[in-house]
């Protein structure tokens, strides 16, 4: 197998801005991106969906690009953008025509230099964000299954468990003040990374990036809520109805390791062996086979990007004929499976070559197919942040090749436990099922 | 070719020149026994993407039942005379490739990604599914229970359900009319009506296949020659349909769906196919209208009055037709407003010339994002199939920018005078009646559907 040897340039400014390069000058477009360390997870209590309200902000105007000039600024250099917000960062992302490379360099530097919003603005996305909630979770059946029901059930530690889109009644009390201290909290330069990868030479970037974030001035290091959570030393479960869909629901979620270590490169491949599309252990058992199940899919949620406790969690909509408890046992079967007797040679082999494929895709690809290289910005973004080594990307993929059938059954025996898990059901109210959780 | 400037406030650095943008060059083949090839490299990661198109689809049997060459494609994969549906699956892990069938109005399509290095293995299995599907009995019995469970789950869909409404609307009696089949016509699908469908579409003289990658043409092309060529087949005969239905005056169709939080708003008219001449230009219409962040509509009804989170526009082009259409999802008491909104900037465009420094955003917005599909073996896979699917004069991308800059004011308003029909919209709501009935029957004559599709009023 050939090594990867993705060009990648790290910069650090003097105001503690780091700038990662990674050249590639096929196409004459350039993706531009922007990582703050700061997700939903810490957000401030009381203020629940308050990081990703935030994020909407950054859209409303800066210093020197007033409301609706961003958006205008970016669209009419030909190009696209967004933003996302995730567990432990936040990011805002460029892709666009190299010529316009430098407007873009000039339109984040403005807004990480000073926001400029008032109340109109925060009642304005506060109501997009309501419309925003109810169009991904409220009004769509299993919307937010399992990813905003599972945590309050599996954590006890509020910055795991509270609701990260956000209860109305904490989105309708954040006003301007908290806007504005949580930017001066977090929007420091030296709590981001600024990414450029594709059509720029790593100089010319990297003094580019001087010439517009380098006037910047650095932050006090953010202060950041301790996310650990009390052992777990029993099953949890919990209820949620479901207003729409028919069909009895479930998500089974097992406490991750740390990111980085060893157990953590075991359960990735753990991870596709049981959630790997349909070759993978619980399709095929719960769907193929045993026919118990409609969807039985899941797996680990931002494998690189979260930065505290996390869960591999299996979401499974079964038939309405079976019972949960059958649905549970035909589950439990397969995590015994793996715990007793481990993954055979031949399924570990064919994962390496998988996962090897799928990284590759992920360097390249887009997010909805728009955004090219989104998958290496995404990387090279946390292991700057996280790790301090964005030349990770070349390394790391080694690391997932190299691990061994014992480790993944260690994995399995030391992970897949029920007093290390969580469950939630989702009920529909419609059905005429007859069990219940 | 300089971009066109724009208005843009002090101290914003201005563009500097634009890059040369250059497509790959195709190389277009016919193997053997007669299948046509298109061939691209793209090096950018050591994979390649692929696509066997056929040009049929659920269209060409909807008289026999609606979904029909869908659940052909489902099936498809489920097993050949030589292998297992399990050994396909595990195959594909060991090869590193992944691998979708599936069948739209007018195509049915196997598409798959995987190593460079394995490229030789993946085409073997494309091509015994494509001649070698075995439709195993239970199998078969499995993906049409899973099926069931599909058409119930989406009814519960504010978005399907708004658009399978506006497509009975808008098409009527022609199989465009039909989106997906009821349980009812699931459970009466037989393995006999799959193969024969499978007998009929699949075959080389109906297929296209499409190839984009880290390869060398030269020795792509011997490969799939190798292969391939063993696999023979005609031409399906071609179909004709009934006509479709295009409803003249604004109508308003309400799904009542208890207990909606927000209302589903969906409205459209007849437009053009991918084909027609003025293709670029409703493009760019669109664009302006609704179909970028940047545009009238979502500034308007996201960034000023904040009524939703997710506007948009778009012009969907099947093959005989095309449809433009607008969507939104709203709070349930600014229903009425939204839909003011929605027609005041339709007829905005209708009836005053766009100013010059908005069209040359629109431009440059148009222009550049067509470029991003230079950057990805599948962006470019997507427009190459475009071109050749919708048969596109082979220079369509290389002057597809030019076309884009040629288009004068005047040009998007007669493009929207002939094409945003207002005055002939149709318009679905999907919401709780008790909430929005009032409101929606302002626009229009009102018909009220349950989730089922029934009428309720």
């Amino acid at each position: 197998m050939n090594r990867l040897n993705i060009a990648v340039e790290h910069a650090k400014l003097a105001n503690g801005l780091n700038v990662v390069i990674a050249p590639d000058s096929t196409a004459p477009v350039v993706t531009v991106g922007i990582y703050y360390k700061i997700g939903f997870r810490l957000e401030p209590r009381g203020r629940s969906g308050f990081a990703h309200l935030f994020e909407h902000m950054m859209f409303q105007g800066s210093a020197n690009a007033p409301k609706m000039h961003h958006i205008k600024l970016i669209n009419s250099s030909g190009g696209l953008l967004n933003g996302s917000t995730s567990y432990d960062v936040t990011n805002y992302y460029e892709a666009v025509p190299s010529n316009a490379l430098e407007r873009v360099l000039w339109l984040e530097a403005d807004r990480m230099r000073a926001l400029k919003v008032d109340d109109e603005n925060l009642r304005n996305q506060r109501d997009v964000v309501k419309e925003e909630v109810r169009v991904n979770v409220m009004n769509q059946p299993y919307g937010g299954f399992p990813w905003l029901d599972m945590p309050p059930v599996a954590f006890r530690n509020w910055a795991n468990a509270h609701n990260f889109y956000g209860d109305f009644a904490d989105l309708d009390a954040a006003h301007l003040g908290d806007v504005q201290e949580f930017f001066k909290t977090y929007y420091v330069p030296n709590n981001a990374v600024l990414l450029m990868l594709g059509d720029v030479q790593a100089e010319e970037g990297i003094a580019l990036a001087r010439k517009h974030f380098a006037d910047i001035p650095a932050g006090a290091a953010p202060p950041f809520a301790d996310p650990s959570e009390p052992e777990q030393t029993e099953e949890r479960r919990g209820n949620v109805e479901e207003k729409f869909g028919t069909l009895p629901a479930m998500a089974i979620g097992y406490l991750m390791p740390k990111r980085r270590t060893s157990d953590w490169c075991a359960m990735a491949l753990l991870d596709q062996a049981l959630h790997g599309g349909r070759a993978g252990r619980m399709h095929r058992e719960l769907v193929l086979e045993k026919q118990i199940a409609v969807e039985a899919d899941g797996g680990i949620d931002d494998l690189f990007g979260y930065n505290g406790p996390t869960q591999m969690t299996t979401r499974i909509l079964h038939k309405p004929e079976f019972s949960s408890e059958a649905a549970l046992d035909a589950f439990e079967a397969v995590t015994r499976e793996v715990r007793e007797n481990g993954i055979t040679a031949d399924e570990l082999e064919q994962l390496k070559v998988k996962w090897r494929s799928d990284y590759y895709a992920t360097l390249e690809g887009g997010r909805g197919g728009y955004m090219p290289k989104y998958g290496l910005m995404h990387l090279l973004a946390c292991f700057t942040l996280f790790d301090g080594e964005p030349q990770l990307v070349n390394e790391i993929l080694d690391q997932f090749l190299a691990v061994t059938r014992p480790e993944i059954q260690a994995a399995a025996k030391k992970y897949l436990r029920n007093e290390k898990r969580a469950i939630v059901f989702r009920t529909p109210v419609k059905a005429s099922a007859k069990e219940a959780a | 070719m300089a971009s066109r400037t724009v208005e843009v406030p002090n101290g914003v650095p201005a563009l500097a020149s634009e890059r040369a943008v250059t497509w790959p060059k195709r190389t277009k083949a016919r193997l053997s026994n007669g299948l046509e090839i298109i061939l691209a490299e793209s090096h950018s990661i050591p994979k390649f993407h692929g696509e066997l198109f056929f040009r049929s689809g659920n269209a060409a049997v909807a008289d026999r039942a609606p979904g029909l060459a869908e659940m052909t494609a489902t099936v498809v994969r489920t097993g050949t005379t030589k292998r297992a549906s399990r050994q396909i699956e595990e195959d594909l892990r060991r090869i590193g490739a992944d691998l979708s069938s599936n069948s739209g109005s007018d195509t049915s399509a196997i598409s798959f990604a995987g190593l460079s290095e394995l490229s030789e293995p993946l085409l073997a299995l494309v091509n015994e599914l494509a001649r070698e599907a075995a439709f195993p009995e239970a199998e078969f019995e499995r993906e049409r229970r899973q099926k069931l469970e599909e058409v119930k789950l989406e009814r519960t869909q504010p978005g399907f359900l708004a658009s399978e409404r506006l497509r009975k609307v808008l098409f009527g009696a022609h199989p465009y009319g039909q989106v997906s089949p009821s349980e009812a016509q699931v459970a009466a699908y037989r393995r006999d009506d799959l193969q024969t469908v499978y007998r009929e579409f699949y075959t080389p003289g109906n297929a296209l296949l499409l190839l984009v990658g880290d390869f060398d043409s030269n020795e792509m092309l011997s490969t799939a020659e190798k292969v391939f060529s063993n696999w023979k087949g005609a031409k399906p005969a071609a179909r004709t349909f009934p006509a479709v239905s295009n409803p003249r005056g604004r109508k308003v169709y309400l799904i009542h769906v208890p207990g909606s939080v927000q209302t589903q708003i969906l409205a459209g008219c007849h437009a053009i196919t991918r084909k027609h001449p003025d293709w670029v230009k409703l493009g760019l219409t669109n664009s302006l209208y609704g179909g970028a962040f940047n545009s009238r509509l979502v500034m308007n009804i996201r960034e000023d009055k904040g009524y939703t989170y997710s506007p948009r526009s778009g012009v969907s082009a099947l093959r005989q037709h095309g449809y433009f259409s607008v969507s939104a999802a709203v709070r349930n008491d600014v229903v009425a407003a939204s839909l003011t909104e929605i027609f005041y900037e339709l007829d905005r465009l209708r009836s005053v010339p766009v100013p010059e420094p908005e069209l040359a955003d629109a431009q440059n917005y148009l222009s550049g994002v067509f470029s991003m599909g230079l950057a990805t073996q599948d962006g470019l896979l997507s427009q190459f199939s475009t071109v050749a699917l919708n048969e596109l004069p082979d220079d369509y991308l290389e002057t597809y920018r030019q076309k884009v800059r040629a288009i004068t004011p005047e040009d998007l308003l007669l493009t929207a005078r002939k094409y945003f029909d207002s005055a002939n919209m149709q318009i679905v709501v999907v919401g709780d009646r008790a909430q929005i009935e009032a409101q929606a029957a302002l626009f229009g004559d009102l018909e009220i559907f349950d989730a089922q599709g029934k009428r309720v009023d």
